[in-house]
């Protein structure tokens, strides 16, 4: 039978598309290349009985979402940490950024009390802030050469909401948009490892360093969701991989059809430059009278359509959307939960308690920067900035009794070798990384029962990130809004008729919070 | 006796600021602290018959109207055109583009066939983004907090244009005004030393790598001076960049401006939130109705003023303003010419500006060394030899080489300027030394500009050539300060008019003319 929708790639974006779209009533089907869908959301055994966030080890999927798709009745648990982040420091300190504000700033007040002082106030600012940002994230961008009335309408709630600001905040969030995350966290905060804790949100997933301008920007994008900085969003019981088993059943109940093992590998196109459906690797056709990709704009437009369908100009545009992954992600098994000299003296419910959000190893903003240098030049640092998640800490279904699993986001690593490949490489960076970990927490190397080290370029081999960029394409200003993925097609068309985008390389593209794939199947379903 | 307005500092915004009100009649005193007009528009005998423009040393953007306006011209401005720009490259090879058009196309073709052809669409699609940007430069910036629906349909106005333009033209001006020059000239040019060249223009004066976003938007300089009717790119002055100041401290003369060398200014004289004249260091007091201050605002508002006289958060925007001077100047007195391995011996090439900039990579690494601290051991170098277009200004047979340096970070890390004066200079020889091997045998002085003289000596505060970093968030309506691009400030009767002000630095002279006409009551 024929499908009224075809959905290529069964990320977190694909499967909130198909939810959304089944509910409206088409038929719809979803094509996921590997054998399980979810995408960047997994949760893999990497030694028995241990479990562990293959790639996202925090998601943020936007409340929307969660209640439209009544993701919670799917299962969907949401363990919220009681520390966003900890930043212990090599001489047997600790800075613990606790959820409860007041018990941050206590914190905060042992490295500089000028900064707990001024703590709550760059929270109220950041909340204040990103409700304009927020604004502008939840709704389709307007298309310039045929503004809607409701584009005006928007246009004019989100200009009243800037002026509410008022001047302080207005203007911050002018000179923040292109600023560098270093010298806004330079404003506010005198001691460092606050300083890198802030704005390691600023660099997360893309090429830039914390003095690249426009990193204060990512930050911003990052913090919209939950309205705070410092690492937002949580984990599901059970990993992303419970979050792909909520996502799934809840297209499922919707009326979608979920293929696995199931890649495309050509959108058809037919003489009036019409999609009509998919060709799968097994050489099946699939026929549909709306396809859409939620894989990312590059793959979509330069590896699955034939260029004839396409204008070499947008081509070109296409090629030049910059997506040059910079992190890598290992995991490990290990026998027990790493000892970090800068917790040794709490009590161990707090040890635990601070553990239970991200632990980020950056003495300072400057070695986020020196740790950036290296991969502009090809290669990876001595000294890479690690986020580790460990989120066994409160989630007890993912590692044997007392053991425990850990996730690092590594920065910053290159997709390609200057002058080397990732076979020989690969395990040198884990090992450098063990090596860092160790630093903070002395014989972590000896409780490894387990490692896997994924590279830029393997994230892209497994789960189809080109150029291994998580966010589907640098959250760069020349790459955000009416200009996401391309300037003129940021309402989730494309050249094709009736092909679509609605991946996160599409407005607003923030990450694990699904918000590209519900807008953009409400735009197809409102779309006349 | 009261003047109708005393000018803070005699550089070319603050003269071209005098002669514009002097001309509509107003009784008009600038104050230049040195012994000479110019600021860092100078020109000055360093050593005994070798006249160096000390500082700024190559003239672009200064704006056609204030020439045509001011009579430039007839006050003894002549510009000579500078032609092309030689890239030496370490491999023995060069890049050597020049204002005749054809030739740099067949120049690029050596390296590469595809740049060639994609050199033509780029000049256009530039003089194109160009357009669109000139008649902004002119502008006072609307303030998008204003309850003035006047000034909120400049705004919207200017989002109308951006809208009417063509949509490829649209997709270029959001690239260039928010990308880095790397990124942006990737998607036009295949070969290195041609974008690191490109790029390098992109960093001038700000502390910021060419791969740095944020950087694409000053290649659009390069391309103002053709939509300007003036020559291509660049020029110099006959007689040194202190011609240019001169010439207007000339127009502005002639206009009836009284100008006062060698009176430095202890602070600004308010009497009830408003400035009514200023008070010399000496202790002599000038009195007037209006002052204007061409000095960057940290002197202005911190040195000049008690910020106890101004809004708390004001004082805070200043000091968080970002000046970080990132460049030097060395300054050479030559007994010959430099001979250049990749071309040598005498030639056109050498008219031109010399640009040591080899590579991408070697950019970037300048930069990175200089972000922690230390200038870099491998700088970028912008170099010319004026005395090839204008003898006057060496004896005969001998030449003046002025090299533009970058990066040297004002905030060392270790030491100060004055121990790492003579290191800098050695590492900028040492540098031209492996494109120019004789240039150790040639040198018959050297001067060694560092950040902390221009700060010193110019009253550049941290050295910064442009009166403050000219990235995204710190221009048009957020320059200087959020709020205060209007060249008015907190104090009643004090404006800005320097580089600190919109549009920003270079020896373009707008925010000058821009306050001067904002004061006479022709901007808005």
């Amino acid at each position: 039978m024929a499908h009224d929708v075809v959905i290529v790639g069964g990320g977190h974006n694909g499967l909130i598309a198909a939810a959304t779209l089944a509910r409206g009533g088409l038929r719809t089907l979803v094509l996921e290349r590997s054998e399980r869908v979810g995408g960047c959301a997994a949760t893999d055994e990497i030694a028995p009985g241990f479990r562990v966030p293959a790639l996202a080890h925090r998601t943020a999927i936007d409340s929307h979402v969660i209640q439209s798709l009544e993701l919670e009745r799917h299962g969907l648990r949401i363990v919220r940490p009681a520390a966003y982040a900890c930043a212990p420091t090599t001489d047997g300190r600790a800075l613990i950024i606790w959820a409860d504000t007041e018990r941050a700033c206590r914190e905060i007040a042992t490295f500089s009390s000028i900064d707990a002082e001024r703590y709550p106030a760059f929270l109220e600012s950041i909340r204040r802030i990103t409700v304009v940002v927020r604004s502008l994230l939840d709704a389709s961008p307007p298309d310039l050469d045929a503004l809607a009335p409701a584009d005006a309408i928007r246009a004019l709630r989100t200009g009243r909401q800037f002026r509410a600001l008022g001047r302080t905040d207005a203007y911050r969030l002018l000179r923040w948009l292109p600023m560098a995350v270093s010298d806004l966290v330079g404003e506010w905060f005198e001691s460092e490892p606050l300083r890198a804790t802030v704005a390691a949100d600023g660099v997360l997933g893309s090429f830039l360093g914390p003095r690249s301008a426009g990193s204060a920007a990512v930050m911003l994008l990052l913090a919209a969701g939950e309205g705070r900085p410092i690492a937002p969003g949580w984990m599901p019981r059970g990993g992303g991989g419970a979050l792909a088993e909520a996502l799934c059943a809840a297209a499922k109940q919707a009326g979608a059809e979920i293929r696995t093992s199931a890649a495309v590998c050509e959108i058809r196109v037919d003489d009036d430059g019409r999609a009509t459906g998919v060709v799968l690797e097994s050489g099946e056709e699939i026929g549909a009278s709306r396809v859409v990709s939620a894989v990312d704009p590059r793959r979509t437009f330069l590896a699955l359509i034939d260029p004839i369908h396409l204008p070499p100009e947008f081509r070109r545009r296409a090629q030049n959307i910059r997506m040059r992954g910079t992190l890598a992600k290992v995991n490990f098994a290990l026998t027990a939960a790493p000892e970090f000299q800068g917790l040794a003296a709490r009590a161990l419910a707090d040890r635990v308690a601070a553990l239970s959000g991200c632990v980020r190893l950056a003495g300072s903003v400057d070695s986020i920067e020196r740790a950036f240098d290296a991969v502009k030049y090809g290669t990876f640092s001595d000294v890479p900035w690690i986020e580790l998640a460990i989120p066994s800490v409160t989630d007890d279904t993912l590692a044997p009794a007392g053991q425990h699993v850990a996730s690092a986001y590594v920065q910053y690593v290159p997709h390609t070798l200057k002058d080397a490949d990732w076979d020989h490489q690969r395990e040198q960076l884990g090992d450098r990384v063990v090596d860092v970990i160790g630093r903070y927490a002395p014989g972590f190397e000896r409780l490894i029962v387990a490692r896997e080290v994924l590279t830029p370029a393997d994230l892209e081999q497994r789960v189809g990130l080109t150029g291994g960029h998580v966010f589907h394409g640098e959250l760069a200003l020349d790459q955000l809004a009416v200009a996401r993925p391309l300037l003129g097609w940021a309402q989730y068309r494309t050249p094709i008729k009736n092909l679509h985008l609605c991946g996160a390389g599409t407005h607003p593209g923030t990450g694990l919070d699904g918000r590209s794939g519900l807008l953009a199947a409400q735009a197809i379903l409102t779309a006349p | 006796m009261k003047y109708d307005a005393v000018v803070i500092g005699g550089g070319h915004n603050g003269l071209a600021a005098a002669a514009y009100l002097a001309r509509a009649g107003r009784k008009v005193l600038v104050l230049e602290r040195r012994h000479v007009v110019g600021g860092a528009a100078v020109t000055e005998e360093v050593f005994p018959r070798f006249r160096f423009s000390v500082c700024s040393y190559v003239v672009s953007l200064l704006r056609p109207d204030i020439i045509r306006e001011l009579d430039l011209p007839r006050h003894g401005l002549e510009i000579l055109p500078l032609d092309g720009t030689f890239s030496p490259m370490l491999n023995g090879d060069y890049l050597w583009r020049v204002n005749d058009h054809a030739k740099t196309r067949r120049e690029i073709a050596r390296h590469s066939k595809l740049d060639a052809e994609a050199y033509d669409e780029y000049g256009r699609a530039m003089v194109e983004m160009a357009r669109f940007v000139k008649p902004i430069l002119a502008m006072t910036p609307p303030d998008p907090m204003t309850r003035n629906p006047r000034e909120l349909l400049k705004l919207g106005a200017l989002a109308r244009r951006f809208k009417a333009l063509p949509s490829r033209d649209r997709y270029n001006q959001l690239q260039l005004m928010t990308m880095s020059a790397v990124d942006f000239l990737d998607q036009w040019f295949e070969t290195d030393v041609l974008k690191a060249t490109m790029a390098a223009s992109g960093i001038i004066g700000t502390f910021l790598g060419v791969r740095s976003p944020g950087t694409a938007y000053v290649l659009l300089h390069h391309y103002m001076g053709e939509i300007d009717g003036a020559f291509r790119s660049w020029g110099f002055a006959r007689g040194g960049t202190g011609a240019i100041s001169n010439a207007i401290a000339g127009a502005a003369r002639a206009a009836g401006a009284e100008i006062r060398t060698g009176t430095a200014i202890a602070r600004i004289r308010t009497r009830g939130g408003s400035a009514d004249g200023v008070v010399l260091d000496n202790g002599d007091e000038i009195d007037a109705s209006l002052v204007l201050s061409s000095v960057d605002p940290r002197r202005t508002f911190l040195g000049l003023l008690d910020p106890k006289e101004l809004p708390s958060d004001f004082v805070a925007d200043v000091r968080r303003f970002k000046l970080r001077g990132s460049s030097g100047k060395v300054n050479l007195a030559l007994d010959a010419l430099p001979d250049f391995r990749s071309l040598p011996g005498p030639g056109p090439h050498l008219r031109g500006a010399i640009s040591i900039s080899p590579s991408i990579d070697y950019m970037e690494r300048a930069y990175d060394q200089a972000k922690y601290g230390e200038f870099s051991r491998r700088p970028y170098i912008d170099m010319v030899i004026p005395t090839l277009t204008d003898p006057s200004v060496a004896p005969p047979g001998k030449h003046v080489l002025s090299c533009f340096v970058q990066y040297a970070p004002y905030a060392l890390a270790g030491g100060t300027w004055d121990q790492q004066r003579d290191a800098f200079g050695d590492a900028v020889i040492d540098t031209l030394a492996e494109h120019a091997p004789n240039i150790r045998d040639i040198i018959l002085h050297r001067q060694v500009v560092t950040p902390l003289d221009l700060e010193r000596e110019w009253g550049l505060s941290e050295g910064n050539i442009f009166h403050g970093e000219l990235t995204l968030e710190q221009l048009f309506f957020l320059r200087p300060v959020p709020g205060w691009a209007r060249y008015t400030t907190p104090v009643r009767n004090l404006w800005m008019c320097g580089s600190a002000a919109h549009p920003g630095g270079g020896i373009m002279g707008a925010p000058g003319r821009n306050a001067a006409r904002r004061i006479l009551g022709h901007a808005h």
